[in-house]
């Protein structure tokens, strides 16, 4: 270091040396305030210091349907046994743990697997089951001394009280998954919350699960509670009851009446879009994801090829094929596209581009018909004919977009599907195949690439009652308080779309359905009497011989007010053996319904017998 | 081989840095292999092995820094500073997101936080400009300067890195120093960051640590005085620039020089105050009073101080630190590890490891002193106001006396990237040590 003061800059270097000193002059004399002078006060502290938060759940809300009665869904209380390890001494260990093996019938190595060796030294609760009965509590609770570091635990479980079909429209909730909750950890869910994993139960899930409370209390430097005064309390706020649009015992005459068939039925009020009743077969029961074996009946419910967890009246598409031709007409009307009375003549068979095109009706076909009689005979020949050389593709899809087809409904239910209008250009970017007046004349029937689920078709008759303007369908009706059930806020309806087709025209197509009934292809399984129906029938070809897909879309009473009508959609897969279910499914609604009977009175009264027949041929 | 000569080359080391830094990195793995342990004895972390790994081969970084003659490659120190430019840039959009920020890079489970070999290369450059530029007038240098450390600082800002963006605030101020630039401008510099933060935690001081209804909240309530005042001190700002540049009176020259510090530090607390949020400025002022949020920001705080105090004069014993096992204190092996080693070792340990920074910071004084070379000498003052710093902060957290700006204890804390750095920088400066004498 010699030589050092030499050079131009060495007499600034001073200053930084006096830094430092000063810097470190001053940290020791802080560190000696603290750690000589202040040393017992900080002792002090470290023994006591920590507030530990423990949860207290908030109560999920219960959902009742639209008569605010009864609820469908609630909570069951159900216990959580849960071991805090530190609490035991090694001496008994062995012991308490095999006691407790005994108590809750299973075996002692299951306990062994969820408390490690290392665990054996933790202040925290470790869960050994959450479903514990009340009996299991009670003899804990008598013999406490013999369960030294055992403490039960409150812990709810959902109960869906006979909910049938509505499984699929109320869901089910689950713990909540990693992916859940890497989105949703700033929103108020914790790492172990059940969350709705599907229906209302997903959809509402932030309404129902209220907000969660806590007791915060005071815990020593190891963990153990300090018999302090019980520190703050936040009560939890419960979650709110949520009130359907679903009517109890029109869902349960929908669900008869479908009984053990593949597919779906709708009902629902087209001046609200309220829906009444939605039911989906195959369907399963939500309980057993509050079971301990909910993992494997969710395997099997997978697993299961009629996939019973689809909810088949939102979540499925499929060609409507007949009730689409309610489009064409009034197509045709608006348009002024062919005259409503001029006749074109059905002789069975159209031969065009190579090919027959057979009607429903083989040869001689059904003769001359105009506009009312081809939609009430639900002919084919005649709306090819006109599709194909009056209409166009261009003009159909433009209306079946008016109608709703291929756009979603946003009904409050997850997994929503919007169907399919093909189009020339789609048709061309999919397929590198130009447009053909042959795919013209598919979708003139409601065939060819065209896809629709039940609640689009449902919501199609909606338009048609309302003289244009659909409202949006829902399921929620209201929100009320858990514990008063005071009315927090009601769903309004809302308008969805509103078409331009002229009052005229949707008159008229009225009338044109409810020809289908008095002298068309419904006549004979629409029979009810207690109210005149108006609808269109459709049987979709899906390429197996001997079966189709069974539609019926319809409403009721023919000629009331808007307020007072109810559009009921049926839907029998080609799955099933073919019955030609749908119309009749449909009467027996409309009967109970509007006869105040049950599904099998209203049944019984109308002649048919619910477990059905099997038809042979099609039918229409 | 003229260059090396390698006998005189061994003989001229700072020995003394080098066993200071040695005993630290030591004292590191063995507090942070404390840490790693918890109020059973169970041990949950093997971070003390890691940081062995990162010793062995930082050793190697620095056999390598010691080895590179810098005077001779200051003309490729532009290379150097401009790839960590790009590669700060690439870890900003491409980085990997850690706690909300993209700050680390990396393959797998291993990764580097380019921001703290920013710092050598920074230096290595600034102390390259300085050199050269002598002759300039002190204004330019200030701003030229400044432009350098301000890429790398806004990057980093932007990941966003708040500690680690600051430290090259001092290390500009110590180069600027050293580098004989007019004093008056270093102290702005200073004054500026002073005034930022004062400003900074104004508001919130007003709202929080202060009874209700105190005139600073009252102030900063009304959004149109506030604006007003600003407005007026831009005005009395421009009038004395104007003043000056007309009159050339020393007078205007000290005006504008006070405003031209409130009205920079209003415009960047401004900033500041819209792109941080709340929680993060009260987390920098909690520690005046830790007590306002004792559950959140104020938790770090009070623990840390309280396993220091609980200390005493001997400490608690080795591995025996019960607010660190019993996990109260966050960060432990990282930001806070300073609690750790006062609370076993007491107030004995702390005067110890106080007075070895000292030393180390001493001798690189005594470097800035003896070597022969100007630019040398800058990379030294760069590599002062680094070290300074970080001890400075790191320490000030733990016992309660400065705010929470997340930066490592160097050699101490667990971090291959800090860890990397420091010896890389303690390379460099054993191999400035060996070389000093030449001319």
């Amino acid at each position: 270091m010699i030589g050092g003061s030499q050079q131009p800059w060495t007499d600034r270097t001073r200053l930084l040396k006096l830094f430092v000193i000063i810097l470190s002059s001053v940290y020791v004399v802080y560190l000696f305030s603290l750690q000589v002078v202040r040393r017992e006060e900080f002792s002090a502290q470290a023994q006591k210091y920590a507030i530990q938060a423990v949860n207290i759940p908030a109560a999920r809300g219960e959902i009742y349907d639209r008569s605010n009665t009864a609820p469908f869904v609630t909570n069951d209380e159900a216990f959580s046994v849960e071991i805090v390890p530190a609490e035991i001494t090694s001496a008994e260990r062995d012991l308490v743990f095999a006691r407790v093996a005994a108590l809750l019938d299973i075996k002692v190595v299951e306990i062994q697997k969820k408390i490690p060796e290392k665990y054996y030294h933790l202040y925290q609760p470790i869960s050994i089951t959450s479903s514990a009965g009340y009996s299991v509590i009670t003899r804990l609770a008598e013999h406490k001394e013999d369960f030294p570091g055992v403490y039960w635990n409150s812990r709810p479980i959902r109960r869906y009280l006979d909910v049938g079909s509505l499984a699929h429209v109320l869901g089910y909730v689950g713990e909540i998954g990693r992916d859940e909750y890497k989105i949703l950890f700033n929103k108020g869910y914790s790492a172990n919350d059940m969350i709705g994993k599907a229906g209302i139960e997903k959809v509402y899930d932030s309404l129902l699960k209220g907000t969660d409370g806590h007791i915060l209390k005071a815990v020593d430097v190891k963990g153990k509670d300090l018999a302090v005064d019980q520190a703050r309390v936040e009560t939890p706020k419960p979650g709110k009851r949520l009130v359907l649009t679903i009517d109890k015992s029109i869902q349960q005459i929908a669900e008869k009446a479908l009984g053990s068939r593949m597919g779906s039925a709708i009902v629902l009020k087209p001046a609200t879009g309220e829906i009444l009743a939605m039911v989906s077969y195959p369907w399963y029961d939500p309980n057993i994801f509050s079971s301990s074996k909910a993992g494997d009946e969710y395997a099997k419910l997978l697993a299961d090829p009629n996939n019973p967890l689809i909810n088949r009246a939102v979540q499925s598409s499929y060609p409507p094929a007949s009730t689409f031709k309610t489009v064409l007409t009034a197509a045709i009307l608006e348009e002024k596209a062919f005259s409503p009375d001029a006749k074109i003549v059905c002789r069975g068979v159209l031969d065009y581009g190579g090919r027959d095109w057979n009607c429903w009706v083989h040869s001689p076909g059904h003769g001359p018909l105009d506009l009312q009689g081809a939609l009430a005979q639900s002919c084919d020949i005649y709306y090819w004919t006109v599709g194909r050389d009056n209409l166009g593709v261009d003009i159909i899809v433009s209306y079946a977009g008016d109608f709703g087809y291929g756009k979603l409904t946003g009904v409050d239910l997850p997994g929503e599907t919007q169907g399919m209008i093909p189009t020339p250009k789609w048709k061309e970017q999919t397929y590198n195949e130009k447009w053909t007046l042959g795919d013209t004349m598919n979708i003139s029937i409601g065939q060819g690439y065209l896809l629709a689920t039940p609640l689009q078709v449902a919501d199609m008759i909606a338009m048609i009652v309302n003289d244009g303007i659909v409202y949006k369908p829902h399921i929620l009706k209201e929100i009320r308080d858990p514990e008063t059930g005071a009315l927090i806020q009601s769903v309004e309806r809302e308008q969805l779309s509103i078409s331009s087709i002229s009052k005229a025209t949707f008159a008229k197509v009225r009338a044109d359905l409810r020809g289908v009934i008095t002298v068309g292809s419904a006549h004979v399984p629409v029979s009810t009497k207690v109210v005149e129906v108006a609808g269109k029938t459709g049987t979709a070809e899906i390429g197996l011989k001997d079966r189709w897909h069974s539609w019926f879309a319809a409403y009721g009473p023919y000629n009331a007010a808007p307020e007072d009508q109810v559009v009921v959609v049926t839907m029998i897969e080609a799955s099933n053996p073919w019955e030609w279910w749908a119309p009749y499914a449909a009467n027996v609604i409309f009967q109970a319904i509007f006869g105040g009977q049950d599904a099998e009175s209203a049944a019984k009264a109308v002649g048919v017998n619910l477990k059905g027949t099997v038809v042979r041929g099609k039918a229409e | 081989m003229k260059q090396l000569q390698l006998p005189k080359f061994i003989s001229d080391i700072d020995y003394s840095l080098l066993a200071i830094s040695t005993a630290l990195i030591a004292i590191g793995i063995l507090s942070i292999a404390s840490a790693g342990i918890d109020a059973e004895g169970f041990r949950f972390s093997t971070e003390y092995i890691k940081q062995m790994i990162w010793a062995a081969t930082g050793a190697l970084l620095a056999l390598a820094a010691m080895t590179i003659d810098i005077s001779r490659l200051k003309d490729y120190t532009f290379l150097a500073y401009l790839g960590i430019i790009l590669i700060l840039v690439y870890t900003r959009f491409a980085g990997r997101l850690v706690n909300g920020a993209r700050s680390w890079i990396g393959i797998g489970e291993y990764g580097i936080q380019p921001s703290e070999f920013a710092k050598i290369t920074t230096i290595l450059f600034l102390a390259r400009y300085l050199d050269a530029s002598e002759q300039m007038s002190s204004f330019r240098r200030l701003i030229v300067s400044g432009c350098i450390i301000g890429i790398p600082v806004l990057l980093i800002l932007s990941q966003p890195d708040f500690g680690s963006a600051l430290v090259f605030f001092p290390i500009l101020v110590a180069m600027l120093f050293m580098g004989k630039i007019d004093s008056r401008y270093t102290l702005f510099i200073l004054l500026t960051v002073a005034m930022t933060f004062v400003l900074l935690i104004l508001p919130l001081a007003g709202k929080y640590f202060f009874a209700g209804g105190n005139l600073i909240d009252l102030f900063f309530q009304r959004q149109t005085l506030v604006n007003l005042i600003a407005a007026f001190l831009l005005v009395v700002l421009g009038l004395s620039a104007w003043g000056w540049v007309s009159f050339k009176k020393k007078y205007y020259f000290w005006m504008s020089y006070i405003f031209s510090i409130l009205d920079l530090s209003i415009a960047i607390s401004f900033v500041a105050h819209k792109v941080l949020k709340e929680y993060q400025i009260m987390r920098l002022m909690v520690f005046l009073n830790p007590n306002v949020d004792p559950q959140g920001a104020g938790w770090n705080i009070i623990q840390a101080v309280t396993a220091i105090g609980s200390g005493g004069i001997a400490g608690k014993g080795y591995m025996q630190g019960t607010q660190s096992h019993a996990r109260f204190i966050p960060q432990q092996s990282t930001d806070f590890i300073f609690s750790i080693i006062a609370e076993e070792w007491g107030f004995i340990g702390g005067i110890i490891l106080i007075c070895l920074f000292g030393a180390f910071l001493y001798r690189i004084v005594s470097l800035i002193e003896t070597t022969k070379d100007r630019y040398s000498m800058l990379v030294c003052s760069g590599f002062f106001g680094m070290f300074f710093f970080h001890f400075m902060i790191n320490i000030g957290m733990a016992i309660g006396i400065m705010p929470i700006t997340g930066i490592p204890l160097y050699f101490i804390s667990y971090g291959g990237s800090s860890l990397w750095a420091a010896m890389t920088a303690v390379g460099f400066l054993l191999g400035i040590s060996a070389r000093r004498y030449r001319m």
